[in-house]
């Protein structure tokens, strides 16, 4: 059993596991520590001294994120001391930083302003010293270096060296002519570099695939997961009327810490598209007409009660487990056939994060689907949808030549996003949201099964595919507790499968939960 | 004791310094067992003549016993402190006598290595050292069999590259791992994990010269040289430099009088002149008035009581003709070119001080700018990883308690500028 | 992208560390438990070799030590003697902290740009002769100015000392 430690922290007395540092300890006791250098992923320097609190019985402010407690400790965060000391570690941080804010990107989500606003001078006393002033770097392909704006907490160099082991930053020089520095001929592009923007407390290293284009005030932040891969990094989905601007990770120390990968980072212009179908379409006289959703779902309804014979679905890899076990149901009398479609690509792993890559499965629910059912080769349910009475298609892209294929089907219906030359047959085509335009769940190749939640409205008469299946399944008369929100459709999957079974959207929260038993697949 | 071969050529060899009586305290100490040799450095009263005073033999017994890992002895031949050069006299001069204190704090610490950091411009010493290194081995003093012994001893030489800051002990460590010369948080403290993440001692070099003259005499003997306080014992090698006849190295016993030392020693001011200020342990301790030096006593605690610090025992003499905020303006750029660039109060602090300093200086300075230093000295000073924060405030703090009229006199005109602003 | 202002030149980098130099490199490693220990010794190598260490010299040794070239140039911009741009034939350091501030270094200072015709610190005479640069503390604060010619530590020089000292060095 791990030893436990008492202390006070600013006279809330908390219980630590020993060895734990004051900062994290302070945490615990409902009290941040101002701090810049230090991160929870990486290890701590010291250095930019902002943490430095007053320990009863010590002779120096010592600073929090290095020091760990002792039994019966008693520190004072915002004592005299303490906030004299924060005061001096801002002035001297303000006294070469430019007033860029009116530029900087960082400006709202910055931790320099947020720390002076709290307990920073009023006025600054460098007057008209001139400041350093050193010119922008290019460092990678979305990376820019402002060293005017840097205040050397080295968390860049430290991700860079320790987490992503391709040290290719640096610090320059000594005293006040230090910067960070890259090595000519070498660039910041290993597939993890952009967190070095994220961990940069300020705006000194800033993306420009962001540059200039929102305020960060301006920006909607919604809870989410990348739907890049099977990792499933937790993230949070930035947008800005409407739009998807920006994503960022999010804390998830299960499942990858504080990080996600550049290619994860920079695939959202796909949520903004405006080229999606947004009614229902019923193929009639050969043309596809516009209905609404009460036509469109009694056609699915009265075709999928009198069915039966051979159905294949085949479903995209970012379809929520919502979705796909809805799906299946409504689809109970066929003999069904289920395949999810995976894009596959290099893996990439975060080498001082074990377990945590950008994963070669290009698809977020590719283990929850395949764990649904939806686990035949996607090949021959490709060859059997020629021959099946029914072929759904859950947002999925096709090539010509599999679209060709769909010719001997009986009939298709299609749940898709943005109009495809494959629908020319579909008999239904029914709009469907994505997931940054719903709430849904996907399970991870580690069987964790986690929310992503709405980020932006469905464009036009879009609705969830789960909220289609229910729709249909209603008007076949099988429903007897109609869900009507995507909890309750989440919870209603459990009856049918055991793994999902008694859970609710209140266990998942927002860090997810292990399917239980443990359902990691094995290395994909 | 430690001067008394300086400038005698013939002891640089290593015959010549066995001749000298040296080796004979390796011979005796790798005779005894070391926690043995480690009382006798304790009951001397020998402390770290690098600047910090921390008592030697406590600090060996830090080390761990038994523990089976490799153990460590630095020897700190950075020597970059301000107004002082005695560590470099010691090395040009008794090559043999560092190393013969090397091989026995090595051997009382467990250590089979030792890493000798000579500061890259001593370009004399390090080649006395080499050859005396290369003797030492040839004769049997060192390596795997010291002096037969069946105890390993090695010497590294390790060459620094220009940084004031590697002269402390934890970016010493850093130096030599091939990393930025930037200190280390403690905890951990060398003693546990140090260089290499080793078992370490660090000692000065005039601090390891002392050892085999303990070894030799006792700790008796060592304790008696003592003429105030009995904290403070042996002799102390002061480097004296500025307006004084005579500048130079002078070894004193503990506890001699200041004014001894500066009037009959070294010969007084210079013709004409009276004494102004000293600093008397290199650049970073307060300033001292004239009237605080007239009755202060070198050793510890009596540097202490006259309000500054003993520290590397580098004095720096500052008669009436010199401009004190020059003075201090030049030491706050020493210590803004050395800051490592860790730590945000020294990083900025420094610079930042210095330009102060320097608008006074080119008389555009303003009253507020008094104050300014002031708080900004109290920002820099026990918040940062090592003291060089604290080192530049010192002169400043001091300089503008003990000389406001200097100030005073660039910021209302009286005096004409010093510099030119850019 | 930061880059050298000088010496950036065409030409591929012929390497420092073979043969002979290479030989004395390798006769280090035992004394270390690390390679990357070896890096301040082999950056002297390649100065005493080159008489400044460029981009590729950095590239270079990160290689032969197992180092990332960004990490060996952090450690080379750290200390104050290794050049990263080639200087004149005698690079002269002058030490002008305090004590020897005290004792006239700043007319030496001026007497050695005046004599070597350097005109101002850090440059290099226009014969390619003399680079001066202002130093801190040289630790011979008692034999003021001392100054130092490449490896040569000259003490007690005054300005009237100059010009005979400077002939020494052609």
């Amino acid at each position: 059993m791990t030893d436990r430690v008492s202390v006070t922290i600013d006279g809330a007395q908390v219980s630590v596991p020993k060895g734990t540092s004051i900062i994290e300890a302070a945490k615990q006791a409902g009290v941040l520590i101002p701090h810049y250098c230090y991160h929870p992923s990486l290890h701590s320097p010291a250095v930019c001294r902002m943490c430095l609190v007053e320990v009863e019985k010590a002779p120096k402010l010592m600073p929090a994120c290095v020091t760990t407690v002792t039994e019966g400790q008693v520190v004072h965060v915002n004592s005299a001391p303490a906030r004299q000391a924060r005061e001096g570690v801002l002035e001297f941080l303000l006294a070469n930083h430019p007033l860029d804010c009116p530029i900087c990107d960082q400006a709202g989500e910055c931790e320099l302003q947020d720390y002076t606003f709290q307990e920073g001078r009023a006025a600054g006393r460098h007057d008209d010293y001139p400041k350093r002033y050193n010119p922008v770097e290019e460092f990678g392909p979305d990376v820019l270096y402002v060293p005017n704006r840097c205040i050397l907490c080295t968390r860049c160099v430290r991700f860079m060296e320790d987490v992503a082991e391709d040290g290719v930053l640096n610090v320059s020089e000594r005293g006040d002519r230090a910067t960070i520095g890259i090595f000519p001929e070498r660039e910041l592009d290993h597939p993890w570099a952009g967190n070095v923007v994220d961990l940069c407390p300020v705006g000194s290293l800033i993306s420009k695939d962001f540059l200039h284009k929102a305020r960060a005030w301006d920006l909607d932040r919604t809870a989410s997961v990348c739907p890049g891969c099977t990792q499933g990094c937790n993230i949070t989905v930035d947008t800005r009327d409407n739009t998807v601007v920006r994503l960022r990770p999010r804390a998830n120390l299960d499942v990858n810490r504080h990080f996600m990968c550049d290619e994860g980072r920079m695939d959202y212009r796909w949520m903004n598209r405006g080229d999606r179908i947004e009614a229902p379409l019923v193929l009639e006289g050969g043309r596809h007409h516009a209905v609404d959703w009460d036509t469109a779902l009694e056609r699915f309804g009265q075709a999928t009660r009198g069915g039966s014979g051979a159905a294949v679905v085949l479903a995209s890899g970012r379809a929520s487990l919502e979705s796909l076990g809805w799906i299946r149901r409504l689809l109970a009398r066929y003999r069904v056939t289920a395949a999810v479609q995976v894009p596959m690509g290099n893996e990439a792993p975060l080498a001082g994060v074990p377990g945590l890559a950008l994963r070669a499965e290009r698809a977020p629910n590719a283990h929850g689907a395949r764990v649904l059912g939806y686990d035949a080769p996607w090949a021959s349910a490709v060859a059997a949808a020629g021959k099946a009475a029914l072929v759904v298609l859950v947002d999925v892209t096709l090539t010509a030549a599999e679209a060709a294929g769909l010719a001997g089907a009986g009939s298709v219906v299609v749940l898709g996003t943005v109009e495809a030359e494959a629908w020319a047959r579909a008999g239904l085509v029914l709009p469907v949201s994505t997931m940054a335009e719903e709430h849904g769940t996907w399970m991870n190749r580690d069987g964790r099964i986690q929310r992503f939640q709405q980020a932006r409205a469905a464009p036009g008469m879009a609705r969830p595919a789960w909220w289609v299946a229910v729709g249909a399944l209603e008007v076949a008369g099988d429903m007897a507790d109609r869900p009507t929100t995507a909890a309750e459709a989440f919870a209603g999957l459990g009856a049918h499968w055991p793994v999902l079974a008694g859970l609710t959207y209140e266990d998942l929260g927002l860090s997810g939960r292990l399917a239980s038993p443990p359902m990691a697949e094995a290395a994909r | 004791m430690l001067s008394r071969h300086f400038g005698d050529a013939g002891a640089r060899t290593f015959d010549g310094w066995v001749q000298r009586g040296g080796y004979a305290a390796l011979r005796k100490a790798l005779a005894m067992k070391p926690e043995a040799i480690i009382e006798e450095v304790k009951a001397s009263g020998l402390r770290g003549r690098g600047g910090a005073g921390f008592p030697t033999g406590l600090k060996w017994s830090f080390m761990p016993r038994g523990d089976g890992k490799p153990h460590y002895l630095v020897c700190n031949a950075d020597e970059s402190e301000p107004g002082t050069f005695k560590d470099r006299e010691i090395m040009r001069w008794t090559p043999h006598q560092l190393l013969e204190g090397c091989a026995i704090a090595a051997y009382a610490i467990g250590a089979e290595r030792c890493y000798i950091y000579i500061r890259g411009e001593f370009t004399e010493p390090l080649r006395v050292m080499q050859a005396a290194v290369a003797e030492a081995y040839a004769q049997g003093a060192l390596g795997a069999s010291a002096l037969g012994s069946g105890t390993r001893i090695d010497v590294v030489l390790h060459r620094g590259a220009g940084a004031y800051i590697c002269g402390e002990e934890t970016a010493m460590m850093n130096s030599i791992e091939g990393r930025r010369g930037n200190p280390r948080i403690k905890p951990p403290f060398p003693a546990q994990a140090g260089l290499f993440a080793m078992p370490t001692t660090i000692n000065n070099v005039e601090t390891l010269a002392s050892v085999p003259h303990i070894l030799n005499r006792g700790a008796d003997w060592y304790k008696g040289l003592s003429l105030s306080n009995p904290k403070s014992t042996g002799t102390k090698l002061i480097s004296v430099c500025g307006h004084v006849q005579r500048p130079g190295n002078y070894e004193v016993t503990m506890g001699t009088p200041m004014k001894e030392l500066l009037f009959d020693m070294c010969g007084g001011m210079k013709p004409g002149r009276t004494l102004k200020a000293v600093i008397p342990g290199g650049s970073s301790v307060p300033i001292m008035t004239a009237a605080e030096a007239d009755d202060c006593l070198l050793d510890y605690e009596g540097v202490v009581a006259r309000g500054s610090m003993l520290g590397s025992a580098g004095m720096i003499v500052m008669d009436d003709s010199t401009d004190l905020v020059y003075q201090i303006w030049r030491l706050a750029r020493f210590y803004a070119h050395e800051s490592c660039a860790q730590c945000t109060q020294c990083r900025e602090g420094t610079a930042w001080t210095t330009k102060i300093l320097e608008r006074i200086l080119a008389g555009r300075g303003k009253a507020s700018d008094i104050d300014l230093l002031l708080s900004l000295s109290e920002s820099m000073t026990g918040k940062t990883i090592c003291v060089l924060s604290d080192s530049c405030a010192a002169p400043i703090v001091s300089g503008i308690q003990k000389f406001r009229s200097e100030f005073d006199a660039y910021l209302s005109g009286a005096r004409q500028p010093a510099l030119a602003m850019a | 992208m930061s880059g050298t202002p000088h010496g950036h030149t065409d030409t591929p980098h012929a390497p420092v560390f073979t043969g002979n130099i290479r030989t004395r490199l390798d006769a280090l490693f035992p004394s270390y438990p690390t390679r990357q220990a070896c890096l301040l010794p082999a950056l002297w190598m390649v100065q005493e070799e080159r008489g400044w260490i460029s981009e590729p010299a950095m590239a270079e040794v990160a290689e032969v030590l197992g180092l990332t070239p960004a990490y060996v140039k952090g450690v080379v911009t750290f200390y104050t003697m290794y050049h990263t741009h080639p200087v004149g034939r005698h690079f002269i350091q002058v030490c002008t902290t305090s004590p020897c501030n005290l004792c006239g270094a700043e007319a030496v200072l001026k007497a050695l740009l005046r004599g070597t015709g350097c005109g101002e610190l850090g440059a290099t005479s226009a014969d390619g002769r003399f680079t001066v640069t202002e130093v801190e503390c040289l630790g011979a604060c008692g034999f003021a100015t001392p100054i130092m010619i490449n490896d040569d530590f000259i003490e007690g020089v005054t300005p009237e000392r100059v010009p005979g000292i400077l002939q020494g060095y052609k």
